[in-house]
């Protein structure tokens, strides 16, 4: 009796492979074997005439021959069912998908909020402030006297008055003043937002531009920590290998106050003569202006700078873009054709 | 200013290229803008910051680089000149004292007015100059050499024997050697004789004392001239000359008499002449407080150490004279051609700038822990574009200043648009009352290039008047125009109502609850698909399908609708803190109406009958179908609306679904006449 089982086992075993891929095949052998009359029920049939010792051991043997045989069927008839059956039922699969494009955020956005992340990291806020400015909040209170030649570099839109002297900010250097007046140190914020300057409107001068400011401010904040700030700020941007330099500069509401280079992001700063035409052979893009908070500017919003140290720094998003996407036209961020939009 | 290599090199040794010099002096904060290769010679233009106007002058310049190179600077000995004609000839008055703390003159008679020598004609070309005489030109050459301007005078045109420094009457008219006749005010400063001004003073001397080859006799004017009144009067008659760049940037008031001397010595040795005596009024340059530096304070400014006598030997490489010394500080005095230098922050940029900004380490400042990293108004921005983005809108950024033109061409009142009082040109004139107007620009912009499907949306502030004041709001702008298609679909123009929606999810997206839309009228939008977006009652924005003569003004023949939201106003019903709610634990039923009405019966009026009707059990109601046609009488329409109903205390009974459903047909009956669609 075992070696019968044995025998049906493996005879099933090898006739459903050759039949595998056979719906008619294997269906005769599904009644041949498993049918109601088929090989194995006729062996549990003549489990009767076993002695009685040994039916245990018997009967189990059967149900393991029953479990298999059907087990094997059934996974032939699966595995049949899996593949096409027919070009009746089938799609075109490779039609386009049915769906509305996502919207692009416009790339002076995406570039104000990577910037806004990098110093969120470093521990700074995101805030605003108007447009619309007074001369106090724009010039005096950053220590840019009215008249003097330190305005020359701030060329300025002035509105048709009211009454008082409005102005569109030239920077965003105001909010500042504004945000130092109703704050109490220590803190470390960042202001994006546009600009006006009355500059005519060329493939790198734009009268509108952006800008984001940044301002640190506390008990014990020095040079050092305005240089590991931009420092991390120019690897996040544009690359881990970014180099950084400082040059002495002025701004008459930073002191000491520098221009800040980074290495060039075309030719890595190998100064190829004229042959880079991002930095000209320079090596080096200029791409913001920093320094410490001049004491004067803390005295207008009544902050005591024997007590109270800062930094400030200033770039433009426009430029910090072009360079970032290699954008050769600052105007073609406000025509904004679709074309354009949708790149980035 | 323009620097050439070989004249520097007079002042001090330069064993670097011009390309290396450029570079060291760009390190100390003297940045150059071109360097140019001119016979032989190299001219580096350098850009002077207007703290520094000792950098104005050859000497200025050869003096940084001596300080940080440690090397000797050349300054031109001169000695006193001999006085030949004791004889005061003329007499100088000096009106306004405040304005003019020092005037010096001097006669040189007899001299020999004519060509200048080739080496200073070279000079003087190496800076874009065109040689005069060699009197005008020395004069010149000391400008830019010692950095103070000086002007002289043919002393036989001068009238009365007397020179005044005082200011211009009211309406006085002089010719300046540029042959232009301008009218002075009596807030400007002049130089004249008894009878007429001479000469601007500080600005540009009068064509009428001019040296020229027939002169004889000259005088020869030094001074120092206050610089706020040299820019004002040099801003008033936009006349900007070597001279008024310089004063009004200061000149060093030390350094008048030797500039003096210095003209006068190569007068006499270029043009002859017997000096005369040297005239000098005014006060004495005051002496200066002595500016201390605690190293301490240099240390927490820096984050970084710098050794003591790294300290005193950059500020007196510098120039400043050491006054005392102590562990903690020291005090020195700033030379004249350092005016900059008043304050302890001054001495330590100095330092810093000198030890080199790039030999500072850097760290990262202590972190403040704050619980927003975004100002809620910055928050909401962010909010508001993954909104429009996620719905397919693409962000565009316009010109927040636009042509009055354009401002009227989107039906828009010119008379209370803010403007700017001095425009580069007409078309960036009045600040936008509207996105509106910068939407139709794109979206024209676009379909002039074949576009088919537009969605855009802006954010930007929004500019008017009130009263005396501004006004600037925070706006958020959409608008569509074409149509989608897909191939299964096939193609559809949008319309108003899928504006409509993104508004809808926007407003949904940011947690705004009770959102409403009513007829509004709006010179902008067609009358008759117009709303006005409504926020717990107040108006927020409008929405609608853009004029016809709008978009005819702007040559756009496709329907646009757009809308604008004044964010600022739905800031404070934006829900930011989110709490859980319990999910129902009984399932709700569904079941549709569909009901007969008159064609003009608005959806909200239906809506609102359903919910007072329905009851409690109400969860939520919606227009499913809409349809007229066939079967449906005219003047009616059928609409089917899905109604939900869940207790939220148990499972609803069969009974209680017919009930409220019931109450729901009957109330729509008998409020407006409607009927059950058989």
């Amino acid at each position: 009796m075992k070696d019968r089982i044995k025998e049906t086992e493996s005879r099933a075993l090898s006739e459903v492979k050759a039949a595998a891929g056979q719906r008619d095949g294997l269906e005769s052998l599904r009644i041949k074997y498993l049918g109601r009359k088929g090989e194995i029920s006729e062996l549990f049939k003549g489990l009767s005439a076993i002695a009685p010792e040994d039916k245990a051991e018997v009967g189990k043997l059967l149900n393991e021959l029953k479990i298999s045989v059907t087990n094997v069927i059934e996974g032939s008839f699966a595995s049949l069912s899996a593949k096409p059956s027919g070009v009746k039922n089938s799609i075109d699969v490779t039609l386009p998908g049915i769906s509305r494009r996502l919207g692009n955020l416009h790339p002076i956005t995406q570039t104000i909020n990577r910037i806004s992340e990098i110093f969120i990291g470093l521990g700074f806020r995101v805030v605003e402030g108007p447009e619309i400015e007074t001369e106090h909040y724009n010039f005096e209170a950053l220590n840019i006297p009215l008249e003097h030649p330190s305005r020359d570099a701030f060329d300025t839109f002035y509105l048709e008055s009211l009454g008082g002297k409005h102005l569109l900010r030239s920077h965003t250097s105001p909010v500042q003043a504004r945000f130092m007046e109703k704050n109490k140190p220590p803190f470390s914020i960042i202001v994006p937002g546009k600009v006006y300057r009355p500059d005519a409107t060329d493939a790198s001068h734009s009268f509108m531009f952006h800008q984001v400011e940044g301002l640190c401010v506390g008990k014990d904040i020095h040079f050092s920590d305005l240089k590991g700030c931009l420092e991390t700020f120019a690897k996040e941007m544009f690359g881990s290998s970014t180099k950084m330099r400082l040059r002495p500069s002025f701004f008459p509401f930073t002191e000491p106050s520098a221009e800040v280079d980074i290495s060039c992001i075309i030719c890595g700063g190998a100064a190829m003569e004229k042959r880079c035409s991002v930095c000209g052979g320079k090596g080096w893009l200029e791409i913001l202006g920093a320094g410490m908070v001049n004491p004067k500017v803390f005295e207008k919003v009544g902050y005591d700078p024997k007590k109270i140290t800062g930094f400030a720094f200033g770039m433009g998003v426009e430029r910090i873009a072009m360079l970032k996407y290699g954008i050769n036209d600052i105007r073609m961020f406000y025509e904004n054709d679709e074309r354009f939009l949708r790149q980035f | 200013m323009r620097i050439s290599y070989n004249w520097l090199k007079e002042y001090v040794v330069l064993k670097e290229s011009a390309e290396d010099l450029s570079e060291m002096l760009m390190s100390a904060g003297l940045p150059t803008e071109s360097i140019e290769n001119i016979g032989g010679d190299k001219i580096i233009e350098v850009e002077v910051t207007a703290n520094r106007p000792d950098w104005l002058s050859y000497i200025g310049v050869a003096r940084e680089v001596a300080a940080i190179t440690g090397r000797k600077l050349m300054i031109p000995l001169v000695k006193k000149p001999e006085i030949k004609a004791k004889k005061v000839e003329i007499k100088i008055r000096v009106e306004e004292k405040e304005l003019c703390p020092k005037y010096t003159a001097r006669v040189i008679r007899n001299v020999k007015v004519g060509e200048s020598p080739a080496w200073l004609k070279a000079r003087l070309e190496a800076m874009g100059l065109r040689p005069v005489n060699n009197i005008v030109d020395i004069t010149n050459f000391c400008l830019f050499e010692t950095g103070e301007p000086m002007h002289a005078f043919d002393l036989d045109k001068i009238s009365g024997g007397e020179v005044f420094v005082k200011r211009a009457k009211k309406g006085e008219k002089i010719t300046a050697i540029d042959g232009v006749e301008r009218a002075l005010e009596d807030s400007m400063l002049v130089i004249a004789d008894s009878l007429k001004p001479i000469a601007i003073a500080g600005v540009m001397g009068g064509l009428s004392t001019e040296v020229n080859y027939a002169t004889k006799n000259i005088l020869l004017e030094a001074a120092y001239f206050e610089p706020i009144s040299i820019r004002r009067t040099s801003r008033k008659l936009s006349l900007s000359s070597d001279s008024s760049y310089r004063f009004e940037r200061r000149v060093d008031i030390s350094n008048v008499n030797y500039s003096s001397d210095r003209a006068t010595e190569l007068i006499c040795q270029i043009a002859g002449g017997e000096v005369g005596e040297f005239i000098d009024i005014g006060v004495k340059p005051a002496k200066k407080n002595p500016v201390s530096l605690r190293y301490s304070k240099l240390d927490s400014v820096l984050g970084h150490k710098i050794p003591p006598v790294k300290v005193k030997k950059i500020l007196t490489d510098l120039g400043l004279k050491l006054k005392t010394s102590s562990k903690d500080k020291i005090s020195s005095e700033a030379p004249g051609f350092r005016y900059d230098l008043k304050d302890e922050i001054d001495l330590i940029e100095e330092v810093a700038r000198v030890y080199g900004f790039n030999n500072i380490p850097s760290t990262i400042p202590p972190i403040v822990a704050q619980e927003e990293r975004m100002s809620s108004d910055v928050a909401a921005l962010r909010k508001v574009r993954v909104a429009f983005t996620g719905l397919g809108f693409d962000e565009i950024i316009t010109y927040s200043l636009l042509s009055k033109k354009i401002i009227q061409n989107t039906a828009l009142p010119v008379e209370s648009s803010v403007c700017v009082a001095n425009p580069l040109s007409i078309e960036q004139e009045a600040m936008r009352p509207s996105l509106l107007s910068g939407m139709l620009g794109a979206a024209l912009w676009n379909i002039n290039r074949r576009s088919k499907d537009l969605k855009f949306f802006e954010i930007g502030h929004v500019y008017g008047k009130s009263g005396s004041d501004f006004t600037e709001r925070q706006f958020l702008g959409a608008c569509i125009t074409g149509e989608m298609s897909n191939w299964a679909d096939g193609s559809r123009a949008y319309s108003f109502f899928d504006l409509k929606g993104a508004v809808e999810a926007f407003i949904e997206a940011l947690g705004i609850k009770g959102i409403s839309f009513a007829n509004a009228s709006d010179c902008r939008f067609s009358g008759a698909s117009c709303a006005s977006i409504e926020v717990a009652g107040e108006s927020v924005g409008i929405i609608g399908e853009v004029d016809a003569n709008v978009l005819k003004n702007f040559d756009i023949k496709a329907p646009v609708y757009a809308c604008e939201i004044c964010l600022d106003k739905i800031n404070p019903y934006i829900n930011v803190k989110n709490k859980f709610k319990i999910l129902p634990k009984y399932p709700s039923v569904s079941r549709d109406i569909s009901i007969i009405a008159d064609k003009n019966t608005p959806n909200l009026q239906i809506v609102s009958i359903i919910r007072a009707s329905a009851g409690e059990v109400l969860k939520e109601v919606r227009l499913v179908d809409k349809y007229s046609g066939k079967q449906i009488p005219d003047g009616k329409i059928s609409l089917t609306y899905r109604i939900e109903y869940q207790n939220p205390a148990k499972t609803l009974e069969e009974k209680e679904v017919l009930e409220a459903h019931a109450k729901v047909l009957h109330s729509l009956e008998s409020e407006l006449g409607a009927s059950l669609r058989g």
